[in-house]
């Protein structure tokens, strides 16, 4: 079976600094793999690189069988590849239906005159839009919030609202970078279940930055663990747990 | 090889005005990250008040036409006394239009027009008030010689002495202006606001003061350009314009937000223009431009500047 | 009264052009790029009219319709054309960088057309032929252009392609990370700016009856800026307000002028004074009305009141910092 993902010897120079250095694994499809290391160790690079926010200096992304090393972020996300950030880069301006109606563009054809002019597709294209993109709000709980400019949202909100944007994306594999930042337990908890159902659900593959350790341990299927850009450990979570390299280099500090 | 020489002179001597003209822009810039479009309208205001205080009528248009003042000062102090007052005003301006902006976060284009709108309403004032006459520095060099002879024969190589009075004056005020910068406690400060505004203000530096300080010295640049160009031809209430389109060019060109930048920036755009071959001096005026639009499609960051770096 | 109309009649034409303009401007805006650029293809549209009007077209007395229709539609490609290529090139600008990329395009287009001999040189090209008797009548082409740019704006705001350009705008990395071509948005953007600015040149060569570098002037791109800042920078409807009113502006204050309480000096400020209110409404606009006097939050309130009910402001749950667009 064709991974979901691999990547091969991937690497990111800026400069003098190396981010990422010689990283390879391959995702399987259906997995929930998680990507953890102290601050600074290259996860968001990886995301960048595997978006083609940043392209690799060396090194090769494959997607179901498709190289995409060269390819730019939106070629990726119209091969299905979809993301959230560590930082929550919604369209602030715009509302949150609005948001998550921006997620399906790949998947509309109607250009600017056609759209304009709303002729033959455009306008039943414009509302099937407009439902699935309800629709996803209402299963992240944000339905009520629609009208509501995203800027204005509470920041659990914003965070579900990127998610359902992604989604939107109908993405095959969806990358998560700190989706549980700012969260007390009972949300982590939730989070984790509302993981798996997405899973199910969407049949999606799901690969995971994040900090808490506990919650990782506990979701994901496999983990690499990074540090200073190099992956030092590979496995299901039991066996990166107790790899003295990871040890020494993360979890001695409490996640 | 003479008329290469010649044209050099002639270029490095306007150009060395460009350069204290764009510093005017490069210390605002590297401590607020704005461009300040009122730095032409405050040159502009500083050749004005020179003028007037070195006693001159006003012209025949505009509200206070024939008007001069009451006393009548050598030039280089009404220079002087002209360069504080564009100080002051570029303080005023700060208050203006630009604290109000600052304090609410704003988009630094947003700050840009509204500098624009002062300067705008500045020079079109300066119009009303003045008319749109032509107006030059009567004798300013008393009994010094108009010119110099570098190499004589039948292609003299010739500096006219403002020519020298240009260059020294705004070579000068450069050193000066780097040596406040980089020698000085105050020059300190205005390094680390431009460093990094927020941590200067937590380490207890009074940032509000600093900045009012660079709007000064950008004013005084300014005004100090403003005669200094005057000088060397005439001015009129648009010719701040035109210089501030040119300035930016030149900022651009040695890289927005820095100083030895501008000083290159100015002296390159000034040779460029006097290497211009004469058939086609209609097209001098496009010079700056064009550099402009090279450099930006080319190198955004200037010769000198540093490429901005964009995090996810 | 027809008299008064027709002396009237350029004033209002004027206006008309100034808002197509002031859409001109919004076009690029609402992908996120401040482009100074429209006073270079109006330019470069009125050229094409003069030039194909008094060289290419050979025609006695009035210029026939069909003829200024060919005149558009060839300014039109031609400065599609022109856009596509600095919207290209300007890819990579951003904020400050690409406005003042686009001020230094419209100047050097300036220097290239008042050195050109086909262009006129400094003097331009005068006596371009009219295809109506009387000013008023240009609103025969002005009006239809005006209301079919409205319209197509206001749907495109609408649709997803309108939603591709706001997305761009709002984060230009975000959008490319859900899929949109931010190339081909931003671009798009920028060419249907330049090709409207170019029709409305069109339009106003013939009306003004000669035409010159002068026409690419730094001073044009205030004026249209201050339509869209100052109009209303987040809806269609803001520089359409702004082009109508500020261009209206300085006749009415001209007409101000007359009344005889006023001192000389104050006469003499509105007759010539327009500049200077520009600049300070352009300052005043920045600083306390910075998304311009039409919001789409104003259009809102004016709805609900028309439908005389009432429902609760949007929540606002965190402090709001203000951007140009």
């Amino acid at each position: 079976m064709t991974a979901a993902l691999e990547v091969d010897g991937l690497t990111r120079r800026f400069g003098g600094v190396t981010a990422v250095d010689g990283i390879s694994f391959a995702v399987e499809r259906g997995e929930v793999f998680g990507v953890i290391g102290p601050n600074g160790a290259g996860k968001t690079t990886l995301f960048n690189l595997v978006t083609g926010i940043t392209p690799p200096t060396s090194g090769t992304l494959v997607h179901d069988g498709t190289d995409i090393t060269t390819a730019r972020p939106h070629q990726v996300a119209r091969r299905g590849i979809a993301r959230t950030f560590q930082n929550i880069r919604l369209f602030p301006e715009l509302s949150a239906l609005e948001n998550v109606m921006i997620g399906r563009h790949c998947h509309t054809r109607s250009g600017i005159f056609s759209g304009v002019l709303g002729l033959g597709r455009a306008g039943a294209e414009e509302k099937a839009v407009r439902k699935r993109a309800l629709e996803l709000l209402a299963l992240m709980g944000i339905a009520g919030r629609a009208e509501v400019k995203a800027r204005n949202l509470p920041y659990g909100d914003q965070r579900r609202l990127e998610i359902a944007r992604a989604l939107a994306l109908e993405p095959q594999l969806l990358l998560l970078d700190e989706p549980a930042a700012g969260m007390n337990p009972a949300e982590k908890t939730a989070l984790a279940d509302f993981m798996r159902r997405l899973r199910a659900e969407f049949d999606l593959t799901l690969l995971i930055i994040e900090h808490h350790v506990p919650l990782v341990m506990g979701l994901c299927d496999r983990i690499a663990v990074l540090d200073f850009g190099k992956m030092i450990a590979l496995g299901d979570p039991e066996t990166v747990r107790r790899d003295p390299a990871v040890v020494e280099a993360y979890l001695g500090e409490e996640g | 090889m003479r008329l290469l020489f010649q044209k050099l002179l002639n270029g490095v001597a306007i150009g060395s005005v460009y350069a204290l003209f764009a510093l005017g822009y490069t210390v605002v810039f590297s401590i607020l990250r704005v461009i300040n479009f009122a730095h032409g309208a405050i040159f502009t205001v500083g050749a004005y008040i020179t003028y007037a205080l070195t006693g001159a009528a006003f012209g025949k248009n505009g509200q206070l036409r024939n008007a001069s003042l009451p006393l009548e000062l050598n030039f280089w102090l009404a220079l002087a006394l002209g360069a504080l007052g564009a100080g002051v005003l570029g303080v005023l301006v700060e208050r203006l239009a630009f604290k109000p902006l600052r304090e609410r976060g704003s988009d630094p284009l947003l700050t840009l027009v509204s500098s624009l709108g002062v300067a705008i309403a500045t020079v079109n004032i300066l119009q009303y008030l003045f008319g749109a006459e032509n107006y030059s520095f009567g004798e300013t060099l008393g009994s010094m010689r108009a010119s110099v002879t570098l190499v004589g024969g039948e292609l003299p190589v010739v500096i006219r002495t403002k020519q020298i009075v240009i260059f020294a004056v705004s070579m000068v005020m450069v050193v000066g202006l780097t040596l406040l910068i980089n020698r000085t406690r105050t020059g300190k400060g205005l390094r680390a606001v431009a460093e990094d505004l927020t941590t200067a203000r937590l380490l207890g530096i009074d940032t509000d003061r600093l900045i009012r300080l660079s709007f000064f010295i950008s004013g005084v640049l300014g005004g100090i350009a403003g005669a200094l160009i005057g000088l060397a031809g005439s001015f009129n209430h648009q010719f701040g314009v035109a210089i501030g389109l040119k300035g930016l060019a030149v900022i651009v060109l040695g890289g927005l937000g820095d100083i030895p930048g501008a000083v290159v920036g100015g002296l390159v755009i000034g040779v460029a223009e006097a290497f211009v071959p004469a058939e086609y001096n209609a097209y001098k005026d496009a010079v700056p431009f064009v550099v402009l639009l090279v450099v930006l499609l080319v190198r955004p960051s200037g010769l000198l500047g540093r490429a901005q770096v964009q995090k996810v | 009264m027809l008299d008064f109309l027709n002396s009237q009649g350029t004033i209002y034409v004027s206006m008309v052009l100034g808002a197509v303009l002031g859409l001109s401007l919004y076009l690029p805006l609402l992908a996120g790029q401040l482009s100074l650029a429209s006073p270079g293809f109006y330019a470069l549209g009125g050229f094409v009219a003069a030039v194909m009007s008094t060289k290419t077209f050979e025609v006695k007395g009035s210029f026939p319709i069909h003829l200024v229709l060919v005149e558009l539609v060839v300014a039109a490609v031609l400065c599609g054309a022109l856009a596509f290529i600095v919207g290209l090139a300007a890819l990579r600008l951003t904020g400050i960088y690409l406005a003042l990329a686009t001020i230094a395009f419209v100047e050097v287009l300036r220097v290239f057309t008042l050195n050109l001999e086909l262009t006129g040189g400094a003097v331009g090209i005068f006596a371009i032929p009219q295809p109506f008797g009387t000013q008023l009548s240009y609103l025969w082409l002005a009006a239809p252009l005006l209301i079919i740019a409205t319209l197509f704006t206001w749907r495109l705001e609408k649709v997803r392609a309108g939603r591709a350009f706001a997305a761009v705008r709002e984060d230009e990395l975000a959008a490319a990370s859900m899929g949109v071509d931010t190339t081909r948005a931003k671009i798009t953007a920028f060419v249907l700016g330049g090709v409207l600015a170019g029709l409305a040149g069109v339009i106003a060569a013939h009306q003004i009856n000669t035409w010159s570098h002068r026409q690419a002037s730094f001073d044009a791109s205030i004026a249209y800026l201050a339509f869209v800042l100052i109009g209303g920078s987040r809806t269609f409807l803001g520089p359409v307000a702004g082009g109508l009113v500020l261009t209206y502006l300085p006749e009415w204050l001209r007409e101000q002028a007359k009344h005889e309480f006023l001192p000389a000096w104050a006469a003499e400020f509105l007759r010539t004074g327009r500049f200077i209110i520009y600049g300070v409404l352009l300052a005043a606009s920045c600083i306390f009305f910075p998304r311009g006097l039409i919001t789409p939050e104003l259009l809102r309130r004016i709805k609900r009141i028309g439908r005389g009910g009432s429902r609760p402001p949007e929540q606002k749950l965190r402090a709001e910092p203000e951007a140009v667009a």
